[in-house]
C-alpha cells in the first residue's frame, strides 16, 4: 500500500458513511473508495473496517443488503440511511470546527500572544 | 439502548450462527476480491492470497471486535467461561461431588416441600372459579358457640334474600354403608341440595349428575358415585349406569360416575367422599321447614360474580340484624347470632398451613447452609486461584469480566446441583408422601409442575448467587493488589478473604442454630405428648368400628329406636365377650383420639345443654361432648371412677336417664358446687325428661392427645343409642389376630355391616401423633444435616487455616512457641466463630420461636431446656471440629515448615 498517512482516531466511521453517501458499496468496494479519494494518501488496516461497518449498521447509520458483485458474487452492499445522513452531516460540521480550530492554533505565533 | 440497537442486537441473539456465516463470507469475499486485485498487478494466485491475508490483519480479532461491536461478544465468552467452568469441575472430583451432593439434597428437599405446600396451600382449587366459594358458618358469639346448625328458612335466606350468593348448599358428610356389592363396605357419603354439583362445576365420567331439574323435597332417589368406588367395586363397568347401589339400606339409582380427579371439598381424616346424595331439606323424612328446626350442617355457597368477599359479608352480618331483628322468639338477643363466610380454600387447610410453613422455613435454612458451606470451599479455592487472577488481571483483564467468569462457575454449579436437586425430588416425592400425614388434604394434587419447577430454579439460581457471588467479588477486588505481594504461595488466608470467611461460618452456624432449636422444640412437644396419660390405659385394648346406617326411610331401619339398637348392643358385646381370650368388651360412640369430623352424622360435636337448677339465659352457653357408652368402657379402659357410679346394665330404656361427666365437666359447669345428683338435659329441650349425672371420671383425652378441657358427658348406649358403633375390647391377643373373628360375630348378626379400622389403642393414640412425629422427625433431621455441614465448614476453614500458615507455625515453634500455644491459637478462632454464631442463632430464635407457637404442645417456645443444650451442643461439636485442625498445627515440625518455603 506505500507510505500513506495513519488514520487519525474516530475518523474511520465519518469516512465510511462518506464513502457510501455516494452510493451502496460493499466492504472492499469502501476500502478502494476511500482509497480512491484519499488518492492513496490514507493507511488503512483493512480487517478494522468491518467492525466499524458492524457498529455503524447497529446504530442504524447505514444499512445493508446482500446483492452481486462486479465479478458476479455474493456480496453485502452499504448504504446510507436517513439518518446516517444527518449524522454525516453534523460530524463533517464538527470535523471542520474542529480542522479549524486547530489549524489556527497551530499557526499561532509568540507575538499574538 | 435504544430500539434500532436493540433490534440489531436481538437479531444476533437469535440468528447469531447465520450471521456469523455471513461474517465470514464477507470477510472472504474481501480476502478475495484484495487478491484478484493483486494478481492483476502481477502477483502470483498463491502470492496475492498471502499478502491479502496478511493486509486484513487477524481475522478472529477483527470478527470478535464485531461482536463486541454489536454487543454480542458475552455470549461467546459465556460459552468459553462454560467450557473453563467444565474443566475446573472436572479438575476438583471431590469438590465437585460435595458441593453438588449437598445441592441436590438442599434443593431437592426445597423442591419437594414446596410441591407440597403449592399443592395444598398456594394452587387454587380444583373447582370452576374457586375464588368465589366460600364456607358458611352461622355463629353465636354471645353464647362462645361456632358453627351452629341452620335451618330450611335460614339457607333460603342465603339464597334470596342476601341477595350475594349464587348457590348455597348446607353438606352432610359422615359414614354410608354400601351394600350389595362384594363385602359391605362403609364409606364416607355426602349428602347436600341439588346444585351441589352445577355450584362446584363437574363434569360426570359417565352417566349424568343431578341438579336442580331433580327437585324433590325429601332424599332423592338418584346416587353419584365416586371414580374410585366404582373401579373398587364394579370393576369400572359403564352398565352400572340406572343399577340400584344401596346405601345405608336404601336403594338409590346409581346416574353417575364422578371424574377421577374429583373431590369433595371437605375434612379428609376418614377419606374421601365417595357417595353422593341430594335432598330438598322441606319434605319427609325432613323436619317441617320453619326456621327453629335448625338441623342443616356445614354450609358452602358460591358468591355472585363481582362480589367480594368484604361486600359479601357486609350484607350478611346487615341481613342477621335483620332477622334477629324480625324473628326475636327464634334469635335470642343474647346469642347474638351471626352469618360468617371465609374462603373456601383456608377453611380446607386450617391446622396443616403452619406445618407446612415450618417445614418449607426448615429446607430454606437447609439451602442457606449447603449454599454458605460451598462459598467457603469457592473461597478457599479462590484464595488458592489468587495468582492466577493476579496475573490475568496484569494481563488487562478487566475486572468486570473475571467477576462474570466467576459467577458462570458458580452458576455452573448451581444449575447441575439444581437439576440433581429437580431429580432427587422427583425419586423421593413419592417417598415422603408416603409419610405425609393423613389430615393433609389435597396430597392427591402434589405434583412437580412447571410453578415447582420455577421455583427449583429460583432457589438454584439464589444459592449460585449466595455462593458465587463472595469469591466472584473478592477475585476482583482484593486480588491484584495483594497477591504479588503476599508471597508466592498465595497465602490464602489473607484478612479480606478471612474476614469474608468468619462471617460465613458464622451465619451457617446460626442458621443451624434456627434450625436446631425448632426441632428441639418440636421433638420436645412429640415426648411430651408421648408421655401423655391420656386418662386410660391404652395397653393391650383392640378396638373395631361398624356403622348401622341412617337410613333415609326410617321405616326401613332394623335398628331404629332406643330398644332396637339396645338389643344389637347387647347381642354385640354377648359375642364380643365370648371370642376366646377377650377379657372384657365395651362399646364407645366415639374412640379416643380419632378425631372425627365433628360435622359428621354422628360426629364428636359439642352439644349445647342446660343444668337444671340454672336460668335458662346463662345456660345458653353450656356446651359438652356427648359420648354414648356401654357398661364396661371405663372398666375396659381401666379410667378412674373419681366418685360416684358407673353405668350398669340396669340403665336402659325406660328406666331414670343417667349421665357420668369428667372432671373437665366439672370444674366447668359446677366449680364450687357437687355435681353428682344433679340433671342436665340436652339439646335444651323442656319436652325431654332431665339426665341425672351419677358419677364423675378422670378425664379422658377422647379428642386428641394435645387438647385438653373439651368438657364430655358420658350417657348410656342402652338409652342414647348411636350409629357409630365402636368396640373396645380388653386383650392379651393383637388386631390383626382378632379381625376375623370379630368381623364374622358382627356379620353374622347382620351381613350387611361393615366392619372397618380394626387396630390396637396404642396404634390409634400414635397414628393421631403422625402430623407431628413427621414434622418433628422432618426438622430434627434437617437439623442434623444443619450441624453436620456446620462442623464441616469450621473444620474446612481451620484446617485451611492451619495449611496455609505452616510457615508462620514453625516460625513460631523456632522461636519457642509451644505446642499449647499453638493450639490455643486454632482453637480459639474456632471458638470465638462459633460463639458468634450460636449467639446471633439463639438472638433471631429467641425472637421467631413464637411463630411456632400453634405447633407446641407442653412447651414454651422459650423453653429454657431447648434454649440451653442447642447452644451447649453445637458448642460442642464446633469446639471438637476445631480441635482435629488445632492439633495437627501442634504437629508441624519447624524444620520442615521453614524449609519448605
Amino acid at each position: 500500500m506505500g507510505k500513506g498517512i495513519d488514520l487519525l482516531q474516530g475518523t474511520l466511521d465519518m469516512l465510511i458513511l462518506k464513502a457510501v453517501s455516494l452510493g451502496p458499496l460493499h466492504g472492499y468496494g469502501v476500502l478502494l473508495r476511500i482509497q480512491q479519494i484519499s488518492g492513496e494518501q490514507l493507511e488503512i488496516q483493512q480487517g478494522s473496517l468491518y467492525p466499524a461497518l458492524y457498529r455503524l449498521e447497529h446504530q442504524g447509520w447505514i444499512a445493508s443488503e446482500w446483492g452481486e458483485s462486479d465479478n458476479n458474487r455474493k456480496a453485502k452492499f452499504y448504504s446510507l440511511t436517513a439518518t446516517g445522513r444527518r449524522q454525516l452531516h453534523s460530524e463533517t460540521v464538527k470535523w471542520n470546527r474542529m480542522a479549524s480550530l486547530i489549524a489556527s492554533i497551530l499557526q499561532t505565533t509568540p507575538e499574538e500572544i | 439502548m435504544n430500539l434500532t440497537r436493540f433490534r440489531s442486537w436481538l437479531k444476533w441473539m437469535v440468528k447469531g450462527q447465520r450471521l456469523e456465516s455471513e461474517m465470514e463470507t464477507e470477510v472472504r469475499f474481501h480476502i478475495e476480491s484484495r487478491a484478484a486485485d493483486l494478481v492483476r498487478k502481477g502477483l502470483s494466485q498463491q502470492e496475492a492470497m498471502r499478502q491479502a491475508r496478511i493486509e486484513f490483519g487477524g481475522i478472529e480479532s477483527h470478527k470478535d471486535a464485531v461482536r463486541a461491536s454489536v454487543g454480542v461478544r458475552w455470549w461467546g465468552e459465556l460459552g468459553s467461561d462454560l467450557r473453563h467452568g467444565f474443566r475446573l469441575l472436572r479438575k476438583n472430583p471431590g469438590f465437585t461431588a460435595v458441593a453438588i451432593l449437598t445441592l441436590a439434597l438442599g434443593v431437592g428437599a426445597n423442591t419437594a416441600i414446596f410441591s407440597i405446600v403449592n399443592a395444598v396451600l398456594l394452587r387454587s382449587l380444583p373447582y370452576r372459579d374457586p375464588d368465589r366459594l366460600v364456607r358458611i358458618c352461622f355463629n353465636e358469639p354471645g353464647v362462645g358457640l361456632r358453627d351452629v346448625r341452620f335451618s330450611k328458612p335460614e339457607l333460603d335466606d342465603l339464597q334470596t334474600r342476601s341477595g350475594v350468593f349464587e348457590d348455597a348448599t348446607p353438606i352432610f358428610e359422615g359414614s354410608e354403608n354400601v351394600t350389595g356389592t362384594k363385602q359391605p363396605e362403609r364409606v364416607e357419603g355426602v349428602n347436600t341440595s341439588f346444585s351441589y354439583f352445577s355450584m362446584l362445576g363437574v363434569v360426570p365420567q359417565i352417566g349424568r349428575l343431578y341438579g336442580p331439574q331433580d327437585f324433590v323435597p325429601g332424599f332423592a332417589s338418584e346416587a353419584v358415585i365416586s371414580d374410585g368406588l366404582w373401579r373398587r367395586a364394579y370393576g369400572a363397568d359403564p352398565n352400572v349406569l340406572g343399577g340400584t347401589i344401596r346405601i345405608d339400606s336404601d336403594p338409590l339409582t346409581i346416574i353417575g360416575v364422578l371424574p377421577r380427579g374429583f373431590r369433595h371439598p371437605g375434612p379428609t381424616t376418614s377419606g374421601e367422599a365417595e357417595v353422593f346424595g341430594a335432598g330438598g331439606f322441606s319434605g319427609d323424612p325432613f323436619p317441617p321447614p320453619i326456621r327453629g328446626n335448625r338441623v342443616l350442617v356445614h354450609g358452602i355457597g358460591r358468591l355472585k360474580p363481582g362480589v367480594t368477599l368484604a361486600q359479601a359479608q357486609a350484607r350478611l352480618t346487615a341481613m342477621a340484624a335483620e332477622l334477629r331483628h324480625d324473628f326475636p322468639t327464634d334469635y335470642p338477643p343474647q346469642a347474638q347470632w351471626t352469618i360468617e363466610i371465609q374462603p373456601l380454600q383456608g377453611t380446607l387447610v386450617g391446622n396443616v398451613r403452619p406445618m407446612l410453613l415450618v417445614l418449607l422455613g426448615a429446607v430454606i435454612l437447609i439451602v442457606f447452609i449447603v449454599s454458605l458451606n460451598i462459598a467457603n470451599l469457592l473461597l478457599a479455592r479462590a484464595s488458592g486461584r489468587q495468582q492466577e487472577m493476579a496475573v490475568r488481571l496484569a494481563l488487562g483483564a478487566s475486572p468486570g469480566r473475571m467477576v462474570r467468569q466467576m459467577l458462570t462457575e458458580s452458576a455452573l454449579l448451581s444449575l447441575i446441583g439444581g437439576a440433581a436437586g429437580i431429580v432427587t425430588a422427583v425419586g423421593t416425592l413419592g417417598f415422603i408422601l408416603r409419610f405425609m400425614p393423613s389430615n393433609v388434604p389435597r396430597l392427591n394434587e402434589v405434583r412437580i409442575d412447571w410453578v415447582v419447577l420455577a421455583f427449583a430454579l429460583l432457589i438454584s439460581i439464589l444459592t449460585g448467587l449466595v455462593f458465587g457471588l463472595a469469591p466472584a467479588l473478592h477475585s476482583a477486588k482484593g486480588a491484584l493488589s495483594s497477591a504479588t505481594r503476599e508471597g508466592g504461595r498465595g497465602s490464602g488466608y489473607s484478612t479480606k478473604t478471612g474476614r469474608l470467611r468468619d462471617v460465613l461460618i458464622v451465619s451457617e452456624l446460626a442458621f443451624a442454630v434456627i434450625l436446631m432449636v425448632g426441632a428441639g422444640l418440636l421433638l420436645r412437644t412429640l415426648r411430651d405428648l408421648l408421655q401423655q396419660n391420656p386418662g386410660f390405659n391404652p395397653t393391650q385394648v383392640v378396638t373395631a368400628n361398624t356403622w348401622l346406617g341412617v337410613p333415609n326411610d326410617p321405616r326401613t331401619d332394623p335398628y331404629l329406636g332406643i330398644s332396637g339398637k339396645a338389643a344389637f348392643d347387647r347381642e354385640l358385646l354377648r359375642r364380643m365377650n365370648a371370642i376366646p381370650g377377650v377379657e372384657l368388651a365395651a362399646i364407645t360412640s366415639a374412640l379416643p383420639t380419632t378425631n372425627p369430623n365433628p360435622n359428621a352424622v354422628g360426629g364428636l360435636a359439642n352439644e349445647g345443654f342446660a343444668i337444671e337448677d340454672k336460668p335458662v339465659e346463662s345456660s345458653q352457653d353450656l356446651h359438652a361432648e356427648r359420648i354414648r357408652v356401654s357398661p364396661d368402657y371405663f372398666k375396659v379402659l381401666q379410667s378412674t371412677l373419681l366418685r360416684g357410679r358407673s353405668f350398669t346394665e340396669g340403665d336402659e330404656d325406660g328406666k331414670p336417664l343417667v349421665a357420668i361427666i369428667d372432671e373437665s365437666t366439672s370444674h366447668k359447669y359446677w366449680p364450687t358446687l357437687d355435681p353428682l345428683g344433679r340433671r342436665v338435659r340436652f339439646a335444651q329441650d323442656p319436652t325431654k325428661p332431665w339426665t341425672t349425672i351419677v358419677g364423675i371420671v378422670k378425664d379422658i383425652k377422647s379428642d386428641g392427645l394435645d387438647i385438653d378441657g373439651v368438657p364430655h358427658i358420658f350417657v348410656s348406649a342402652y338409652q342414647d343409642p348411636s350409629k357409630q358403633v365402636s368396640v373396645v375390647l380388653r386383650t392379651s391377643l393383637p388386631a390383626a389376630l382378632l379381625e376375623p373373628q370379630i368381623r364374622h360375630e358382627i356379620q353374622s348378626m347382620d351381613p350387611g355391616l361393615p366392619v372397618f379400622n380394626v387396630v390396637s389403642m396404642n396404634d390409634i393414640l400414635d397414628r393421631s401423633l403422625a402430623s407431628r412425629r413427621f414434622s418433628a422427625d422432618l426438622v430434627g433431621g434437617f437439623a442434623g444435616l444443619a450441624v453436620l455441614l456446620a462442623s464441616i465448614g469450621i473444620y474446612g476453614l481451620l484446617a485451611y487455616m492451619v495449611s496455609q500458615r505452616s510457615r508462620e507455625i514453625g516460625i513460631r515453634m523456632a522461636l519457642g512457641a509451644g505446642r499449647g500455644g499453638v493450639l490455643k491459637l486454632f482453637l480459639q478462632k474456632g471458638i470465638v466463630l462459633a460463639g458468634l454464631g450460636i449467639v446471633a442463632g439463639i438472638v433471631v430464635s429467641a425472637s421467631t420461636a413464637s411463630l411456632m407457637g400453634s405447633l407446641l404442645y407442653g412447651v414454651r417456645p422459650h423453653d429454657p431446656v431447648v434454649f440451653v443444650i442447642v447452644p451447649l451442643l453445637l458448642f460442642a461439636v464446633a469446639v471438637l471440629a476445631s480441635y482435629l485442625p488445632a492439633r495437627r498445627a501442634t504437629k508441624v515440625d519447624p524444620m520442615i515448615a521453614l524449609r519448605e518455603s
